[in-house]
């Protein structure tokens, strides 16, 4: 079973390296163990997460792609849809089994038809635009509801922060 | 707690171990040596025994009567008598027989050890996990074994039972070790054939071992009575079943079996159920023979009972889930013809490879056969258009389990054995905490792929200060921690820096052109870029400018063929990313609100 994962993790790899998508570079973190990447993702432009560079931890399950991965951002977030342990919570990677937030139709969740580049690619939209439905930070959803200039504050800290610049 | 005292328990290193036992074991030859001097000795000895055993006299004259041959003969005797006596002597002396005992430990351990480096290497941190838990889990099962089900008397069959169970868990321990680093090196791409030939040597070795144990049970536990061979004998079987299930998952894999196909997968079926039913029966065995049902031994073995047939039960319910889908699949969904596969170009949208043969979905979709059977056991739907197939699979299988803790007995030890204070039954792990080794190293290395203005040994030595990744993250990023060292590689923007940079920035009112255009920056025009240079030449870098940035980005096309370029250029793409990200961000500064 591994050995199939393996294989399509490494097709995968090769055309995200070939082709990659603007602003988004995925790969293992060390090719001993492919099932552990390490992926940037660049803040979408005209959001408050313009131009941070944001560094998330992909997990593959060995029945890759059968399951999905899981997604941890390994930086500071703070935004509606990602708990306050960097775990991303989008529909994409729930699995076809499990349905936490008991809102989606199964056409939104995993299927092995999915990628790795699909996934950053949810992920960048969905660090533009916020689903309101799923609660996986509250503070921030109420935040980004309630208090948008604030939110925005605390944005550009953590953009500055992926950057290596110290705080305005 | 008693689940950590265990993992923190000051074991020595073999090192000090060896050290020890070797010195032991010359203290006790110089011993020997030097109380068979004495022409005299067997006597010495024995009336020194009966002193405290208070023997019949006759018998002491009878000893007495045996000994002249070794007092006539001190003046010339050689070298092999003196041998053979201090060997009689160290066998008759308590003290030199646990010396013995435990030199005989300390070569299997240091033999142990050589098999480890020979083979495996350094092991993995999951490896390493596994084999102490495993470890722990057998010592404890065994101690029940012993005092619990055979309930020994003597000293000697203790020993014996001791001496048993250490050859047969240090092949069970090679066994699992072998297993664990089968699986790892099937999941990496690229091995050398040698790391292969190395762990098949060692396989084809525990293979010959065990069956060699298996003959030794037979040859001294069947005169001791069928049920010690019995329980002899299934501890060997154990040990083979496992090794010959990686070795038959090697055919497998050398003849390019199709890891879903049915030769795998009935392979599979029957080593786990041969191995689930032997230990079934052993277990059942002993509980049968303890013939102590309200015992605490007997509990335990109840528990283990119990654990094992809900396994079995799981293994025979997934084998009926997986037939019942083979055939549903089958008869509903025909396979793809020829032309119908010849005129698709897409690969199998889940695997992503080319199909030979494929499957045909009413939406006309088509997929590896294999593929689709996996998919379909998960969720009865197209994974391309997500359209339900109509009374597909029969009944959903729980969502994947997920992964089994460390700790391979499933017995709550606090609960139960109260009356075992010293074994901790549950081995576990403190999560989240960054012990030295290999976990840290790794941590650190990530960490200099991010800030690579910190050497490895500064963040090594943070990381074994907080133990956390995080909170050295956080000393990095809040500035606590300095970068000791001299910059070991060309940084574009140097973190020290920031303040002429940030003054660069807001002195450069030009508006930022995209990358395609270079990031030209005039070289004469403003101060902040000789401020840049100067910093430059400064810290002695050739630093890569930013017109290279971009350039090399270009050239940087193509898949390297070795996994060591690879990951370099994985790397160096990720630093340009963050350093044009950087430049970008700080370019964008004086318009920003
Ligand atoms: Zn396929
Ligand atoms: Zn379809």
């Amino acid at each position: 079973m591994a050995g199939s994962a393996l294989r399509r993790l490494m097709a995968e790899y090769k055309q995200l390296t070939l082709n990659p998508p603007e602003g988004i570079i995925a790969g293992p973190i060390n090719e001993e163990n492919f099932f552990e990447w390490e992926a940037l993702i660049t803040g979408p432009e005209g959001t408050c997460f313009e131009g941070g560079i944001f560094p998330a931890k992909l997990v593959f399950p060995p029945d890759y792609p059968l399951s999905p991965p899981k997604m941890q951002f390994i930086c500071e977030m703070f935004h509606p849809n990602i708990y306050a342990d960097g775990r991303v919570c989008i529909s994409i990677l729930h699995a076809p089994g499990d349905d936490p937030m008991g809102y989606e139709s199964s056409a939104e969740r995993w299927s092995p038809v999915q990628s790795v580049e699909k996934i950053l690619l949810s992920v960048v939209s969905m660090l533009a635009e916020p689903n309101d439905e799923s609660g996986a930070n509250v503070d921030a959803a109420k935040m980004w509801r309630e208090d948008r200039d604030q939110f925005n504050k605390i944005a550009e800290r953590l953009v500055r922060k992926t950057l290596g610049l110290p705080p305005p | 707690m008693p689940v950590t005292l265990v993992d923190r328990l000051p074991l020595p290193n073999l090192k000090v171990y060896t050290a020890g036992s070797v010195s032991l074991l010359s203290i006790a030859i110089y011993y020997a040596l030097s109380a068979t001097s004495d022409p005299n000795w067997r006597v010495n000895v024995t009336q020194g025994r009966q002193e405290g055993m208070a023997e019949p006299g006759d018998l002491e004259a009878q000893l007495v009567m045996t000994s002249p041959p070794v007092v006539a003969g001190n003046g010339t005797r050689n070298i092999s008598d003196q041998f053979v006596d201090v060997m009689t002597f160290m066998m008759q002396e308590p003290l030199c027989v646990w010396t013995l005992i435990n030199l005989a430990y300390c070569s299997l351990a240091v033999f142990g050890f050589g098999v480890q480096r020979l083979v495996f290497g350094q092991l993995r941190v999951a490896e390493a996990q596994r084999v102490k838990d495993k470890f722990w889990n057998y010592v404890f099962y065994k101690f029940i074994f012993v005092f619990g089900v055979i309930n020994v008397q003597y000293m000697d069959e203790v020993l014996l039972w001791c001496s048993w169970f250490t050859l047969v868990g240090f092949l069970h321990l090679l066994g699992q070790l072998c297993k664990d680093r089968y699986e790892y090196l099937s999941s990496s791409p690229n091995t050398e054939g040698w790391v292969h030939v190395r762990l098949a040597c060692l396989l084809g070795g525990i293979l010959t071992a065990a069956t060699a144990l298996l003959g030794a049970a037979a040859a001294w536990g069947l005169p001791a009575g069928r049920d010690t061979f019995a329980f002899m004998a299934a501890e060997c079987i154990l040990v083979l079943v496992a090794v010959l299930h990686v070795v038959a998952r090697y055919v497998l894999q050398l003849y390019e079996c199709d890891v879903a196909g049915p030769v795998a997968y009935y392979t599979h079926l029957v080593f786990d159920s041969v191995s689930l039913v032997v230990e079934l029966i052993h277990v059942l065995h002993m509980v049968v023979y303890s013939n102590m049902l309200v015992s605490m031994a007997s509990l335990v073995l109840l528990m283990q009972l119990r654990h094992l047939l809900h396994e079995l039960q799981a293994r025979v319910r997934r084998h009926r889930l997986y037939t019942s889908l083979a055939t549903h699949m089958s008869r509903n969904y025909p396979m793809a013809s020829k032309e119908e596969v010849d005129k698709n170009q897409d690969n199998c949208a889940i695997c992503w490879e080319p199909m030979k043969e494929a499957r045909k979905l009413p939406c006309s979709h088509l997929f590896h056969n294999s593929c689709l059977c996996q998919w379909v056991q998960q969720d009865a739907s197209c994974p391309t258009c997500r359209r339900g197939l109509a009374g597909a699979a029969p009944a959903r299988p729980a969502p994947h389990a997920a992964p089994l803790p460390n700790h391979l007995f499933h017995f709550d030890g606090s609960r139960y054995v109260s009356w075992l204070p010293s074994f901790s039954v549950e081995v576990t792990r403190v999560r989240g905490e960054l012990a030295p080794g290999p976990a840290l190293d790794n941590t650190a290395q990530q960490l200099q792929h991010m800030f690579p203005q910190y050497s490895i040994a500064t963040l090594t030595a943070d990381l074994s200060r907080t133990a956390s990744a995080d909170l050295t993250l956080d000393n990095i990023l809040e500035g606590r921690l300095v970068a000791a060292e001299p910059i070991p590689e060309p940084e574009p923007l140097p973190v020290q820096q920031q303040p002429t940079l940030l003054d660069v920035a807001t002195s450069t009112i030009e508006p930022w052109t995209p990358p395609s255009s270079a990031y030209l920056l005039p070289t004469t025009s403003t101060a902040g870029t000789d401020t840049i240079e100067r910093s430059n030449r400064g810290t002695g870098h050739s630093t890569v400018a930013p017109e290279n940035l971009v350039e090399d980005d270009v050239s940087l096309g193509g898949f390297a063929p070795s996994a060591a370029s690879r990951a370099a250029a994985l790397a160096r793409r990720k630093e340009r990313l963050v350093a044009g990200a950087r430049l970008r961000y700080l370019r964008r500064l004086p318009r920003a609100p």
